[in-house]
């Protein structure tokens, strides 16, 4: 007992980083990984060939046994009511060859069940086997007799196909179509937009009320937890509590905005594509501004009052106390401030989701909203994460520059 | 006087950002008590209802919003429990032991938090359902991905600030590593694991996407995700919304209130360097 103790001690370090590794690994690196590998593929859900991450090719066992049940069950049918003796004589050989050709499956294929993974060389013969069938049920069919199952048959042959899974490894094509995905420029623009205007008022009035603030001397502490409650509610509760006041038949904001000539009715808030826009980032420098002004706040009170006091002694005034002691000094607390801004307002979902869900037709769709659609709507899961793959690079570069230009490691040793 | 004219401009200012921020609350708050009459039409604009009712609030209890309440409380809390306890072991080892790739680890964490979450939400979504874990309180699982990064932070700053002098006499004295960690750090680490554990509470009690995402039967809807479904496509009964909102909200509010001074500690131990 007492060794395992002292071999936990003497490894304490690992013993303790290992259950977070674990989780960081689980739930951040491999599902980044595994969406990385999903944007090589055209991956999409509701496509049974394409329903799967297939790097070879594979057949489908059980339903190709189904369908030449089938096939053989209809033909059954057929020489029962066929009149001429040609015509008989030509479908019972038919269905000897048919099990043949199913035999021959089975050999190329071995006694696997399930969809069975295979080589493209054994795909080609089982399409030349498929064209064989086709073509004999075409040529039945061709025959001068009475039939009643060709539409039945015809339906049923063509699941030959289906039962092929191809690869749908596409290389970089999913990369390729987003290029040229209009909706992406247009939602990516959107994106850029919403985040340069709202990070850059957030930014300024969050200066000015933290200045303020600093000043204050009665009232602090009720200031601050006032500040706190934009940024501690729910985005989607504040978000529907914002499409209440904007709504356009009694919000409101809706009212008063019309009332002051900003817009022209009531509705036009929600309805138009350039109001919308302006609604969604008004909710958010409501939200966020005093969440920033906490921060460069907490930034200002550390800065030592003497280099006031004695910048003062030597004649300088206000201003120049701001330019040359206050912004210097809280530099990095605003750029830390402003990199987490930028990168949650650059990845906005919930908010944009609640509130105008993108509308009206699609004219406020964020880069998130657009890829969400994309995966859970169409399930195309492919093409999603090759768009997430994407932002998630933007994400990357955006934080590289904040940090060189920051020049200090985020965490002190 | 100049000062005392800049002192009467700021208290304004401060005034109207106050009534700014808490302006949404109010009309909203007014808004739940009209009758669903009088919330549309000419009277939608009325601060006070002659005929102000309950309804909306008991047409709740029938909804989900309760369930989805009790489903965010279970989820909030079990996600703050064990993402606390990783993260405080994590960051002690951070901020006070000797291992190799501490650097490497701090730059997975770092990178992690900054990752957009949507890149997680396919192949997790994926894995739940091959698993049968979708509409299950196993969502709080993942959500380490969102609260953890976090927690690490705010707990090495806090755990940098123990005294060394405290593990050093304790080691003369014999104690091994983990009883002075048990023993002597963690009690003085106690506010900090505090604020770590609401700024985690907040945080999952806010998120949305992989709630959306992974429970969408409405049985297992977070209060976030069931109070987004109550806009519906066609009509809006703003009245239930309103009051919903006030519902969900108001939990918040307590732990804003009760907590201010660790929650401010927490979101910005990691913007300012002391």
């Amino acid at each position: 007992m007492s060794k395992i103790l002292k071999f936990f001690d003497r490894h304490l370090a690992y013993v303790m980083i290992i259950p977070a590794i674990i989780l960081i690994l689980l739930f951040s690196i491999l599902p980044i990984l595994e969406s990385t590998r999903y944007a090589f593929f055209d991956f999409q859900l509701n496509d049974q060939k394409k329903s799967g991450i297939y790097m070879t090719s594979n057949y489908n066992m059980p339903l190709s046994d189904e369908t030449f049940e089938y096939i053989d069950y209809y033909l059954e049918i057929e020489a029962a009511t066929v009149q001429k003796a040609d015509t008989i004589q030509y479908i019972n050989r038919m269905r000897d060859d048919i099990k043949g050709y199913q035999l021959n499956l089975k050999s190329i294929l071995g006694s696997q069940t399930g969809v069975v993974e295979t080589s493209r060389e054994n795909i080609q013969v089982i399409q030349a086997i498929n064209k064989d069938i086709k073509f004999a049920i075409d040529l039945l069919y061709s025959m001068d007799d009475v039939f009643y199952s060709e539409e039945d048959m015809q339906a049923v042959a063509s699941e030959l196909e289906t039962c092929i899974i191809e690869s749908n490894f596409i290389g970089l094509d999913n990369f390729k179509q987003i290029l040229s995905d209009p909706r992406v420029i247009y939602t990516l623009s959107i994106t850029l937009i919403f985040t340069f205007i709202s990070v850059f008022c957030e930014l300024l009035l969050g200066l000015a009320l933290a200045l303020i603030m600093n000043k204050a001397m009665k009232g602090r502490g009720l200031i601050r937890t006032f500040s706190l409650i934009p940024w501690a509610i729910p985005t989607s509760v504040a978000a529907l509590m914002w499409s209440y006041l904007y709504n356009g038949s009694s919000g409101i904001v809706a009212t008063a905005f019309s009332n002051i000539g900003l817009i022209g009715q009531p509705t036009e808030l929600l309805l138009t594509a350039k109001a919308a826009l302006g609604s969604i980032i008004m909710a958010d420098v409501w939200k966020t501004t005093p969440y920033m002004a906490l921060l460069i706040l907490a930034g200002l009170q550390v800065i030592p009052n003497a280099l006031y006091e004695s910048s003062s002694l030597d004649g300088a005034n206000k201003i120049m106390q701001f330019r040359h002691i206050t912004l210097p000094l809280l530099k990095p607390s605003i750029l830390v401030a402003l990199l987490f801004r930028t990168l949650d307002a650059f990845r906005v979902f919930d908010l944009i989701w609640v509130l105008t869900g993108g509308g009206p037709g699609g004219t406020t769709e964020s880069i998130s909203v657009y890829a969400y659609k994309v995966m859970f709507a169409q399930t195309r899961f492919g093409y999603g994460s090759a768009m997430v793959l994407i932002m998630a690079i933007a994400v990357g570069m955006i934080s590289y520059a904040y940090i060189k230009i920051l020049d200090v490691k985020l965490i002190g040793e | 006087m100049v000062n005392k004219r800049a002192e009467r401009l700021f208290a304004i200012i401060i005034v109207l950002y106050l009534l700014i921020i808490v302006f949404p609350f109010i009309w909203v708050g007014i808004t739940s008590f009209k009758p669903e009459s009088e919330i549309w039409g000419t009277e939608a604009l009325n601060v006070f209802s002659s005929n102000s009712t309950m309804e909306h609030y008991l047409a709740l209890f029938k909804a989900n919003i309760l369930n989805s309440l009790k489903n965010s409380l279970i989820i909030s809390s079990i996600t703050t429990l064990y993402v606390t306890f990783v993260a405080s072991c994590c960051a002690y080892a951070i901020a006070r032991l000797k291992f190799i790739g501490k650097n490497l680890l701090l730059a997975v964490v770092l990178a992690t938090s900054m990752f957009p979450q949507m890149i997680v939400v396919g192949p997790i979504y994926n894995i739940f359902v091959k698993l049968g874990w979708t509409n299950s309180y196993f969502i709080t699982l993942p959500y380490s991905m969102i609260t953890l990064p976090v927690a690490i932070f705010i707990l090495v700053t806090h755990f940098a600030k123990v005294p060394k002098e405290m593990e050093e006499s304790a080691s003369i004295d014999g104690a091994s590593k983990m009883r002075t960690f048990i023993k002597i750090i963690l009690p003085l680490a106690l506010p900090g694991i505090f604020t770590a554990a609401i700024i985690t509470f907040i945080g999952v009690w806010n998120e949305f996407l992989l709630s959306l995402t992974l429970n969408s039967d409405s049985n297992y809807h977070t209060a976030t995700v069931a109070i987004s479904f109550l806009r519906g496509q066609f009509q809006i009964f703003w009245g239930q919304v309103t009051a919903a909102t006030m519902v969900v909200t108001i939990p918040t509010l307590i732990i804003v209130i009760l907590f201010q001074k660790q929650i401010i500690s927490g979101l910005t131990s990691g913007a300012v360097k002391e």
